[in-house]
């Protein structure tokens, strides 16, 4: 038995109940903000090493042919050329694929994207391996390439992995009551097919990796990856080593969006690959080219969606296909579709639904994590549907969404009762007010001449945690060293989003009642326990609960060690300010500093863990019911834009977002992940795609062809309104935000285009090339 | 070839091939590790330093190019521990998360406040538009920079 002071439910519930906080809710500066002004912040690059080679990757200009040879002898003799490596030269398992074991670290045998890596070159200079990565000769035998997912789902004499049969990689479901009998009862039902592009995610700071041989026959990765464990674990595989020869060390990360999550690994593995058996550090930059071309996008889908309703306004049943270009590797495209599927109905009540997903290969760049992870796709076709519907029953937006929006005691689409923490109905109430949105809907309605203006709703739901009953958990090691400071180690990483650098200081600093000048975060490595990755809007949520019951562990100790040298009861200590007193009477003290020093002298443990395993249901998998996630995070947007029915250009002029994540541990982090969120998603919305050849070759892999938002692009945010719905397992009933505000993005700002020009848009990005032709395809119309 | 020029207000000589980029230069050669490699093609900002006081971008500017020129990054900015207006602005404001561009803002931001004390969000916009940011979604930046306005008017006077 686990007495209640060491126990994560007891501690986790305890600090939840507290209702007077030091520093949590509050906008304390970011921990890194110091080193980052002053351009002294170490991202992988600033590591340099004096006796390291430069790795440059050899990449697929076919996008699906047969390795016939590799010819590395003219390479070998540029003078500078280290060596040249192959598949052929993996000591381990040439597979690294998450979902499905279908990829290799390097191609072997068969390509089957262009862009797809090969070969690495390692030399003395950049420029050298550079030159010698030209000179590598390959022989292939071209393959007819399969670039569409619709064919690819029926062609079974082209296979983009042969030994599968067949080119859907993976499929979902959800059968929930009678669809037949829910379109039956129906008034209105609306059937539409909404597509969505890939997306790059242009995070500033390429891939890469320094792997550094160590004592031992230890390899140190300075990582880029958004979780040191699996960047450990897919290296370990790769070179055939134990794990725990292998140490993951991140510094600063210059932005992930999930796209770090799944790339992160497998750089990593390539550059220790490289150091492994050239025996000297080996440092792996990916040009922004090679990263365009190479790297795991934002999956492109096409959606079928049908939903039906009564003329009362109560939706009756949903029919939807969704379908998922995974390109050349399933990576996490089934973790995706999974999501996507489980998310299909938006966040609301629905009796009867049938979702069939389809993951399906091409012979294209794969598809992997980004912000949202394929939620952002379905919620544009749901919420379409949902405006499709309202308009059909001459009901307003807003009105027809709170009689179907998930409450507490609703069942959601996979039959989960939500028991506790949905605060979406008061966030949407809330934020049509702030926005007007009555008044601009009608006075829109009615505008006529260039400049048309439209307001749009969205809403969104995204489950935290892993899915289903698949085990998630949190860790963290907290130490307090002799003189009161505080060591707090997280395999959390530091991706931009603050998480170590700012909640878990306010979680830290809050439980122990110390300044957050006496902690000290040693965040995004291998050496702490393994805190699952930092993706899904976790690091706040999940991945902070270990941190939180760690320093609830602590404090309990010390709780009672103060009581007894302050002669009162454990439960009256208060510790503020990095001093110990008793409630009410603050004359009897004991400084922090001092309480330590008793703690060492009398034989109490000052470190502790906080592995807290998530409860979680079951589920059926036939079906695609039951249990889904242990909790889902809501978000409001509205969006009001402008078009200029003149040339179809969209202009984004307001946002209004309003959010249900739970407890707002820092509101100014907060507001910049909702700010960013919203860039990110407008530029899903309007202007970014990636482009392909007749070949599959991306053809926009820099900046200036594949455009993302600029500071020009960016309309007003307003402040966000936040609905603080417990979660009863996050760390002071936080559930996560990182994802939130892209979710809703592209279908708040479709459905606002849409009341802007009075015609459905239903593919994305929302070009002025593509509104302009709507536009006209009306007019014509008459 | 020997190239030299100010940087930071102090005189250098290096020693590097033509072809190479002053990126590379201040990088490798030089261990000014502020400026930030992006895109290595202009479109990004994230190298920017300031050559006789305009931002530009170091990626595009080979080292015989900065031959005499006066060569300013962000390292400049701070002495001793003090920290420039620009750089407590965007501290307060919130204006970084990952941080990788945040070097290629502030000289940006640098910039164009010598040149103009008092700028609209229009000339903020305008003077930052080279720079990509894929976190902040920028509207923390534009605070900072209306911020560091008011900070340097306060300390001016």
């Amino acid at each position: 038995m686990i007495p209640l002071s060491e126990d994560p439910f007891y501690l986790i519930e305890k600090w939840l109940k507290a209702k007077e906080f030091l520093v949590i809710g509050k906008s304390i500066q970011r921990i890194d903000a110091f080193e980052k002004v002053t351009g002294k912040a170490k991202f992988m690059e600033d590591y340099v090493l004096p006796n390291m080679v430069y790795v440059k990757l050899v990449l697929s200009s076919e996008p699906h042919a047969r390795i016939k040879a590799i010819d590395v002898g003219r390479a070998l003799k540029i003078r500078g050329v280290v060596g040249v490596l192959t598949a052929k030269d993996i000591p381990g398992e040439n597979q690294v694929g998450y979902a499905l074991p279908d990829q290799p670290l390097l191609a072997e045998g068969k390509v089957r994207y262009a862009g797809e890596p090969i070969a690495l070159v390692a030399a003395e200079e950049p420029e050298i391996a550079f030159e010698a990565s030209l000179a590598i000769k390959i022989d292939y035998e071209p393959l007819p390439p399969l670039l569409d997912p619709l064919e690819a789902m029926k062609r079974t004499d082209v296979l983009v992995h042969d030994e599968r049969g067949s080119n859907i990689a993976f499929t979902t479901r959800v059968r929930k009551g009678d669809v037949t009998e829910g379109f039956r009862v129906a008034d209105v039902i609306v059937k539409n097919e909404y597509r969505t592009q890939h997306q790059e995610h242009a995070y500033l700071e390429t891939e890469g990796a320094l792997a550094i041989p160590e004592i031992g026959g230890r390899i140190t990765i300075i990582s880029c990856a958004q979780y040191p464990h699996l960047a450990q674990a897919i290296t370990a595989r790769v070179l055939g080593i134990p794990a725990s020869r292998i140490r993951i060390v991140q510094p600063y990360i210059g932005g992930g969006f999930g796209g770090k999550d799944d790339m992160g690994p497998l750089v990593a593995a390539k550059a220790a690959l490289a150091a492994y058996k050239i025996g000297r550090p080996a440092l792996l930059i990916y040009s922004r080219e090679e990263s365009m071309k190479s790297h795991c996008k934002r999956e492109a889908s096409i959606i079928r969606y049908k939903s039906g309703a009564t003329k009362e306004g109560k939706l009756t049943a949903i029919e939807v296909e969704i379908i998922m270009d995974t390109g050349a590797y399933a990576n996490r495209g089934p973790f995706i579709l999974w999501r996507a599927t489980m998310h299909a109905s938006g966040p609301y009540e629905v009796p009867n639904a049938k979702v069939d997903g389809y993951c399906v290969y091409t012979n294209k760049v794969y598809q992997g994590s980004f912000r949202g992870f394929g939620n952002p796709d379905v919620q544009f076709a749901a919420e379409a549907q949902m405006d499709e519907l309202a308009n059909k029953l001459g009901m307003d937006p807003v009105e027809f969404r709170l009689k179907n929006i998930l409450r507490p005691g609703s069942l959601t689409i996979t039959s989960q009762l939500l028991d506790h923490s949905v605060g979406i109905a008061e966030a949407l109430e809330i934020v049509a007010q702030r926005a007007s949105w009555k008044e601009k809907r009608a006075l829109y309605s009615k505008m006529k001449g260039r400049f048309r203006r439209g307001i749009g709703v969205a809403c969104a739901w995204h489950g935290i945690s892993t899915s289903r009953g698949v085990p998630d958990w949190s860790n963290a090691f907290i130490k307090i060293e002799k003189d009161g400071s505080i060591h707090v180690f997280t395999g959390i990483v530091e991706i931009g989003q603050g998480s170590p650098t700012t909640s878990h200081v306010q979680i830290v600093s809050e439980v122990l009642g110390v300044p957050v000048n006496y902690i000290n975060m040693y965040f995004g490595t291998s050496d702490a326990p393994d805190t699952g990755a930092t993706h899904a809007s976790r690091g706040t949520s999940i991945g902070a609960i270990g941190v939180l019951v760690a320093a609830a562990k602590l404090r309990e100790r010390l709780n009672k060690l103060a009581a007894e040298l302050l002669e009162c009861r454990p439960e009256e200590v208060i510790v503020r300010n990095g001093k110990a007193f008793v409630k009410g009477r603050e004359e009897k003290y004991i400084m922090w500093k001092d309480l330590i020093k008793e703690a060492y002298a009398r034989g109490i443990e000052m470190s502790a863990t906080g592995f807290f395993f998530l409860p979680k249901g079951t589920f059926d998998h036939e079906k695609g019911q039951g249990f889904a996630y242990p909790a889902y995070s809501y978000i409001v947007n509205i969006a009001e834009v402008e078009v200029d029915i003149e040339t179809g250009i969209v202009r984004v002029l307001r946002m209004w977002p309003a959010l249900a994540s739970g407890r707002i541990i820092n509101p100014l982090a907060v507001e910049g992940q909702i700010e960013g969120a919203i860039a990110q998603g407008m530029g899903l919305a309007l202007m970014e795609k990636v482009e392909f050849d007749e070949r599959g070759v991306v053809i926009n892999a820099n900046f200036t062809d594949y455009v993302v938002p600029t500071i020009m692009d960016m309309p007003k945010v307003e402040k966000p309104v936040y609905v603080e719905d417990l979660f009863k397992y996050g760390p002071f009933g936080a559930k996560g935000v990182g994802e939130m505000a892209l979710i809703p993005t592209p279908a708040a700002i479709a459905n606002a285009v849409t009341h802007a020009i009075g015609i459905r848009v239903t593919e994305l990005p929302l070009t002025p090339e593509k509104v302009y032709f709507l536009i006209r395809k009306r007019k014509m119309k008459g | 070839m020997i190239v030299s020029f100010k940087l930071n207000g102090e005189l250098v000589e290096v020693d590097v091939p033509p072809n190479m980029t002053l990126l590379d230069v201040l990088r490798r050669k030089l261990g000014i590790l502020s400026v930030k490699r992006g895109c290595e093609r202009g479109e990004c900002g994230a190298c920017t330093v300031l050559i006789n006081g305009d931002p530009v971008c170091s990626c595009l500017v080979l080292a015989p190019q900065a031959e005499g020129k006066e060569i300013i990054t962000l390292e400049y900015l701070s002495k001793n521990g003090e920290i420039h207006p620009i750089q407590e602005a965007f501290i307060e404001a919130g204006a970084i998360q990952c941080g990788f561009c945040t070097p290629g803002f502030i000289l940006t931001a640098y910039a164009l406040l010598k040149r103009n004390p008092n700028p609209t969000i229009d000339e903020i916009k305008k003077a930052l538009e080279g720079n990509l940011c894929r976190c902040t979604g920028y509207i923390k930046i534009i605070e900072a920079i209306q911020l560091a306005a008011k900070k340097l008017q306060r300390y001016s006077r």
